[in-house]
C-alpha cells in the first residue's frame, strides 16, 4: 500500500515537472502592464555606440528614458543596450523566441515589415517630426512607398591619413586615384614599416569598406533598377585591384579577418597610414592622444580615376514593433526622443551626424563635421529597404573578405547567388 | 508468462512499482533528449523566415540546399580532420604524460594537481587567452619572436597566426588538444594503476625489454581505459564549439568552420537548414560511435 502511494506520488511529481517545463516556451510575456492599470512599461533595445563603460549608450538612453518618465509618469521605458558585435545575433534570438522589444535601434528593419510586426513610421511619430527627418535617409526607410524605418543617427565616410607617416614616406599630398593610393601605401609600408592602408574586410563592417571601393569603380551593391548586382564586372575588377593591393604588402596581413574597430584603434595609435572612416573615428584619435588634430587629414575617398563624388552614407534606424497595445506609449516616447536636444546630445557624444534636418543644420557650422555633413546630401546608402537585406548583409559580412585570397569572381558569384535565391 | 494486462489490479500495481523510481529519470530523458531530437527533425522539414516565423513545410528542400551548398563538403571533411587530429594527438600525448605521472618523483602530487588546470578552466576563457597570445601585433608569442629576432624572418603575413585559415586551424587543434589532455591522462592513469605489479615482475623474469613490456603488457591492459577516453573524446571534440568560435568565429569566410560551428552560423538566417545540419551532425555522431564500438568490440572489453 505504502509502496503504491509512493509510486503514484513520484509519477505525479515527474508529470508536473514535465508539464511545467513544457509550459515555459510561451508567447511574449504580458508582465508589462498594459492599458488596464494605466501604467505602461515599454522596452527599448539599442546598439551600444560607446567605447567603454564611461560613455555607454545605456547611460544616454537611460537619461532620455528618465526625463521622459518624469514628463509622463505612467509610462516606464526599460532600456537595454547591446554591443555592436553581438547586436544582430542577440536581437535575432529575441525575435525568434517572440520576446521582442517595442522599439529597436541600430539594425535593419525591412524583414520586420515582411514579418508583419513593424509599425508604420506615421503610426509612431508625429507628422511634424517625421517631415523633419533627412529626406534621403527617410526614403531609404521606406518599403513599397511606406516609411517604416526611422533614421536615428547618420554618418558618411571619408579617408583619414596620417600626415607624419606621409612626410616620412616622402608623400606630399594625399592620393585621389587608386594608382596613387597603391603607390603611397607601398611607400608608407616600405619606408616606415607601418601598415600603408588599413583594409577592414572582417565580418564587423565588410559591407561599408566593400561598397566604398565598389563606388570608386562605378559599381555598387545594386544596379540602377534596385536589384542586387554584387557580382558585376566593376565589382569583380575592384576586388582584383584590392587583391593586388593586399599582395603588394601595402595593407595589413589577411584583411579578411581584420575588423574596423581594431584597425581604427591602430590608426589612432599612429600605426596605419590611411584608412576609411566616419566622424566616429575622431574621438578615438583624440582619446589615444598620439595624433594631434594637425597630425591627420581627412579627404574624399579615392576612386579608380578620381575621388568619389558620392560616398557611403550610413543610417541606423529605429523601428517600432507591434506587441499589441503599446502604440500610444511608443509614439509619445519617440516624439520625445526625436527632439533636437536629444538628437544633438547623442551625436555630440558619439561624433555621429543627426537624422533630423533641423539638428543637422545646427551642426553644419562645426568645422570638424562640416565636410561629413556636406557629403550626406549626395550619399549612397545600403539597399536597406529590401526585405532580405539582413540575410544578404550577413552573407557579405561573412564571405566577401575571402575574395582577397580566393577568386573574386567565385566569391562574389556565391554572394550574389545567395542574395537572389530569396527573390 | 502472462502479459501485464492480464494481471489482477494488485499485482499490476506491484509490477509497475519500479516505474515510480524510474519515472523521474524516464521523464528527464524524454524531456531533455527525445523531445529535442523530435523537434530537430520536425524543424528540419519546415520553412522558417530568418526571424523565426513559420512559412510552411519545406519538404526536403532544407536538405537539398544544404547538400548543394559549396561550403558543405569542405566543412564535413574539415570536421573529420578536426576530430581525427585532436583525438589522435590527445591520446598520444596522454599516454606519455600518464606514464610519467605514474612514476614516483618528488612533487608528483603538485604536478598531478597542476594538470587539472586546463580541464578546470572554462574552455571559452582558455580560447580567448590563446587568441590574445596569438595576436599579430601585441600577442605574447610575436613579442617573444620579435625579441628573439625571428619575427622579421617570418614576415608579417606568416606571423598573423589566426589570419590564415591553415595556421589558425593548426593552432585551434593545439588548443583543443591542450584542454582534452587532462581528462584522457587521468583516465589512462587510473587504468595504469589497475595493472598488477606481478605482471611486470613476470615480464622482467622472462627477460622482456622495456619497450616490449610496454607494447605486450601495459598497452593491452590499458585497452579499456583507452577505449573509454577515446570514445568520450570523439563525441566531445566533434561537438566542440567555443574554441573555434572564440578564436576565429569560423573565419575567414567559412574556412575554419566545423559542422558544429556551421550549424550555429546557419541558424542566424536559415533556421530550417540549420536544423538539417544538426540532423546530419546527429547522424554522423551516431555512426561514428557505432563504428567505433563495433571495431573495438566494446561489449567484451568494457561492459
Amino acid at each position: 500500500m505504502k509502496q503504491r502511494l509512493a509510486a503514484a506520488a513520484v509519477l505525479g511529481l515527474s508529470a508536473t515537472l514535465a508539464l511545467t517545463a513544457c509550459g515555459s516556451s510561451s508567447k511574449p510575456s504580458s508582465s508589462s502592464g498594459g492599458s488596464t492599470s494605466g501604467a505602461v512599461a515599454i522596452k527599448l533595445v539599442a546598439a551600444d555606440y560607446g567605447t567603454g563603460p564611461a560613455n555607454s549608450s545605456q547611460t544616454y538612453w537611460q537619461h532620455v528614458a528618465d526625463a521622459f518618465h518624469q514628463a509622463n509618469p505612467n509610462i516606464t521605458v526599460q532600456v537595454q543596450t547591446i554591443d555592436w558585435n553581438d547586436l544582430s545575433s542577440k536581437v535575432q534570438t529575441m525575435i525568434q523566441n517572440k520576446q521582442y522589444p517595442d522599439i529597436l535601434e541600430g539594425l535593419t528593419y525591412a524583414q520586420y515589415v515582411q514579418d508583419g510586426i513593424a509599425y508604420k513610421a506615421s503610426d509612431v511619430l508625429d507628422a511634424a517630426a517625421l517631415s523633419n527627418i533627412n529626406p534621403i535617409f527617410a526614403k531609404a526607410g521606406e518599403v513599397n512607398g511606406t516609411e517604416y524605418g526611422i533614421p536615428w543617427t547618420t554618418s558618411s565616410r571619408a579617408m583619414f591619413y596620417n600626415k607624419k607617416l606621409f612626410t616620412r614616406a616622402g608623400i606630399s599630398s594625399p592620393p585621389t586615384t587608386w594608382d596613387q593610393l597603391k603607390a603611397d601605401a607601398k611607400a608608407v609600408a616600405q619606408k616606415t614599416g607601418k601598415t600603408g592602408f588599413g583594409l577592414p574586410l572582417g565580418s564587423e563592417e565588410a559591407q561599408a569598406e566593400s561598397l566604398l571601393w565598389f563606388l570608386g569603380n562605378g559599381g555598387g551593391l545594386t544596379d540602377a533598377s534596385g536589384k542586387y548586382a554584387i557580382n558585376s564586372a566593376q565589382n569583380i575588377a575592384t576586388y582584383q585591384y584590392l587583391q593586388g593591393l593586399a599582395k603588394s604588402g601595402a595593407t595589413e596581413p589577411d584583411p579578411a579577418t581584420k575588423n574596423r574597430t581594431d584597425l581604427w584603434q591602430q590608426f589612432a595609435q599612429g600605426d596605419i597610414g590611411m584608412i576609411n572612416g566616419s566622424p566616429a573615428l575622431i574621438p578615438i584619435i583624440q582619446k589615444a592622444g598620439v595624433l594631434q588634430s594637425s597630425g591627420y587629414g581627412v579627404v574624399a575617398v579615392p576612386g579608380k580615376t578620381g575621388p568619389l563624388t558620392s560616398t557611403v552614407g550610413v543610417a541606423d534606424y529605429v523601428v517600432a514593433l507591434d506587441k499589441g497595445d503599446h502604440r500610444a506609449a511608443v509614439k509619445s516616447f519617440l516624439d520625445f526622443a526625436y527632439s533636437d536636444q536629444n538628437q544633438l546630445a547623442f551625436d555630440n557624444e558619439y561624433d555621429l551626424l543627426p537624422a533630423t534636418t533641423s539638428a543637422t543644420n545646427s551642426m553644419s557650422g562645426n568645422p570638424q563635421f562640416a565636410g561629413f555633413v556636406k557629403n550626406l546630401g549626395t550619399a549612397t546608402l545600403y539597399p536597406s529597404s529590401q526585405a532580405d537585406w539582413s540575410t544578404v548583409l550577413t552573407a557579405i559580412q561573412k564571405q566577401i573578405g575571402t575574395a582577397i585570397t580566393g577568386d573574386p569572381r567565385n566569391v562574389l558569384d556565391q554572394i550574389q547567388q545567395s542574395a537572389t535565391a530569396g527573390q | 508468462m502472462s502479459s501485464l494486462s492480464n494481471l489482477p489490479p494488485r499485482r499490476l500495481g506491484r509490477a509497475a512499482a519500479p516505474l515510480g523510481w524510474l519515472g523521474p529519470a524516464i521523464a528527464l530523458i524524454g524531456f531533455a533528449v527525445l523531445w529535442p531530437v523530435y523537434e530537430m527533425f520536425r524543424i528540419s522539414f519546415q520553412h522558417y523566415s530568418p526571424d523565426g516565423f513559420l512559412l510552411g513545410s519545406a519538404g526536403f528542400r532544407n536538405y537539398t540546399k544544404l547538400f548543394q551548398d559549396p561550403n558543405f563538403g569542405p566543412i564535413m571533411l574539415r570536421s573529420l580532420l578536426w576530430v581525427g587530429a585532436v583525438v589522435g594527438l590527445t591520446m598520444l600525448v596522454s599516454l606519455g604524460v600518464a606514464q610519467l605521472f605514474n612514476q614516483r618523483f618528488p612533487g608528483r602530487r603538485v604536478a598531478r594537481w597542476a594538470l587539472i588546470a586546463p580541464w578546470a578552466a572554462s574552455v571559452m576563457m582558455t580560447a580567448i587567452i590563446f587568441r590574445w597570445m596569438l595576436d599579430p601585433n601585441t600577442g605574447a608569442l610575436n613579442l617573444l619572436l620579435r625579441d628573439l629576432g625571428l619575427l622579421s624572418k617570418l614576415g608579417t603575413s606568416q606571423a598573423d597566426w589566426l589570419g590564415r585559415p591553415d595556421a589558425a586551424f593548426a593552432w585551434m587543434i593545439a588548443v583543443a588538444v591542450f584542454v582534452s589532455v587532462p581528462f584522457s591522462t587521468y583516465t589512462i592513469l587510473a587504468g595504469l594503476q589497475t595493472v598488477p605489479a606481478e605482471v611486470y615482475e613476470a615480464a622482467e623474469i622472462d627477460g622482456a625489454s622495456p619497450s616490449r613490456t610496454y607494447l605486450a603488457v601495459t598497452l593491452p591492459l590499458l585497452r579499456p581505459a583507452i577505449l573509454v577516453a577515446t570514445l568520450i573524446n570523439v563525441m566531445n571534440v566533434f561537438n566542440s564549439f567555443p574554441i573555434i568560435w572564440e578564436m576565429t568565429r569560423g573565419g575567414p569566410g567559412y574556412e575554419t568552420n566545423t559542422s558544429t560551428v556551421y550549424m550555429f552560423n546557419l541558424k542566424q538566417n536559415f533556421i530550417g537548414q540549420s536544423a538539417s545540419m544538426s540532423v546530419v551532425n546527429f547522424a554522423v555522431i551516431v555512426a561514428m560511435v557505432l563504428v567505433f564500438l563495433r571495431v573495438s568490440n566494446w561489449k567484451k572489453e568494457v561492459a
